[in-house]
């Protein structure tokens, strides 16, 4: 047997492994940008996939069930308008308040939406890809939302695509309040949530806390990564052994991002 | 090297791990992702040279984790230990039987995750771990068999289509001319 192709194939392999784990952060992101353009084609064809898909949807629905769809839309449209004028006059006043208070202007965030590409293949994570990338405007910790709750941020944004870290990856971790005491924590992952993608624990909250189950959660607003008030979800548990300087609770999430086909980015 | 058969292993390999991606009725249902580059590569490293291989490992790995949080090519060397391992021993492997590739495919699939998350341990990553990757693991275990019994069939039938195949030799090559050794003298 000739030894030689074996030894190059292996010294190959061992040295751009090797280079792999040695990369920086902002190289491994570049090289992972040039090889996920390999899929390009694959998401296009997706895309006009599920275009067509919606098309031919569309044109089977009979039209007395889209007008009647359309009369519910324009009855909710209309309430929904009343509540926005309503809060745009609190939200003139507020900004009038706060101006008279000398304090800073609250930023205005402008949700847009998109269709979830893909998930993470590996286990070990809990991401998304979506189809706004750079070029749409996202930006690397921008909130992402669902059904009027957070669902992750984003982690990295390629021109047409961003991948999205779920709330309970490892690598989400964010700063939360509890609405009813006003105290903070930090949610983030463990093995004991990775059966249930709506579930995560929320860390170093204060050993007398006065939590309680139930309790709802929201973003602190604290990094000024997150807008202040996001919703993510109820306290479903409290676990406090005694002699430790913190609690630690697990959280139900309002929003299964595996049930989810489409998200909103918040963009400033 | 197989060029034409390379590429067509490269492309599907591409496709696959899209479509495990794409494709989330399995997280839905079983609460795992299903990996088809452990039974791809073994299907290869089966068929093919070992430039073949370590090209697979290569790229499956590289185009993975473009669409993973993982760290780039953590894939790589557990890819390439399995396509060598099969690939030096493929004589010895019983492969022609149905039982036994998926056998070899549930091994392969429970090889890769182990020498992945011993990499991401070692690189001092925090993957979610806990007592329900057991299921994962034993969920990886059972489709990458299966998909074994997809793959290899499907190499087979790739390198008798996109390769050059030998014409059949107009006599029968079966037969041995033993001729006795003072012929030589």
């Amino acid at each position: 047997m000739n030894r030689r192709p074996y030894l190059i194939a292996t010294i190959a392999v061992a040295l751009l492994a090797l280079t792999c784990f040695t990369l920086s952060p902002e190289n491994s992101a570049r090289t992972k940008r040039l090889f996920s353009s390999f899929y390009t084609p694959l998401f296009s064809a997706q895309k006009t996939a599920q275009t067509t898909s919606d098309y031919l949807t569309n044109q089977v629905i009979p039209r007395k069930t889209l007008l009647k769809e359309n009369n519910a839309l324009k009855r909710q449209n209309e309430i929904l308008e009343l509540k926005l004028r309503r809060l745009s006059t609190l939200s003139r006043e507020n900004r009038i308040l706060r101006q008279k208070l000398k304090m800073q202007p609250k930023p205005e965030w402008n949700p847009r939406l998109s269709r979830i590409v893909g998930r993470d293949p590996s286990n070990w994570w809990r991401s998304i890809q979506i189809d706004l990338g750079s070029s749409d405007g996202v930006k690397i910790d921008m909130p992402v939302m669902a059904n009027g709750a957070l669902i992750g941020r984003v982690q990295e944004a390629y021109a047409h695509r961003s991948r999205v870290a779920l709330l309970g990856d490892p690598i989400c971790r964010i700063s939360a309040t509890i609405a009813e005491t006003t105290e903070t924590g930090i949610l983030s992952s463990c093995g004991g949530t990775i059966y249930d993608p709506t579930l995560a624990e929320l860390l170093y909250l204060p050993a007398g806390t006065k939590a309680r189950v139930g309790d709802e959660i929201y973003t602190s607003g604290f990094g000024e990564v997150f807008p202040r008030g996001i919703h993510i979800g109820k306290i479903l548990a409290l676990e406090n052994t005694s002699g430790d300087l913190t609690t630690k609770a697990s959280v139900k999430l309002a929003t299964n991002p595996s049930l989810l086909n489409e998200v909103w980015v918040l963009m400033p | 090297m197989k060029a034409f058969l390379t590429i067509t292993i490269l492309l599907v390999a591409l496709i696959t791990t899209y479509a495990a991606s794409a494709w989330s009725l399995p997280l839905q249902m079983l609460g795992t992702q299903l990996d088809p580059l452990p039974p791809l590569m073994l299907a290869t490293a089966l068929r093919t040279p070992i430039t073949t291989i370590a090209i697979l490992a290569i790229f499956a790995s590289l185009t993975q984790s473009a669409l993973s949080s993982d760290p780039l090519g953590l894939s790589l060397l557990p890819l390439y230990t399995l396509g060598f391992i099969v690939h030096i021993n493929s004589h010895n492997l019983l492969h022609h039987h149905i039982g036994s590739r998926f056998a070899l495919g549930a091994i392969a699939g429970a090889m890769i995750p182990l020498m992945s998350l011993a990499l991401l341990l070692l690189t001092n990553k925090e993957p979610l771990i806990g007592w329900f990757s057991l299921w994962q693991w034993a969920a990886s275990i059972l489709s990458s068999g299966l998909m074994t019994l997809i793959f290899y069939p499907l190499i087979e039938w790739l390198d008798k289509s996109v390769e050059e195949q030998p014409l059949a030799a107009p006599f029968d090559t079966t037969t041995t001319i033993i001729r006795h050794r003072r012929f030589h003298e």
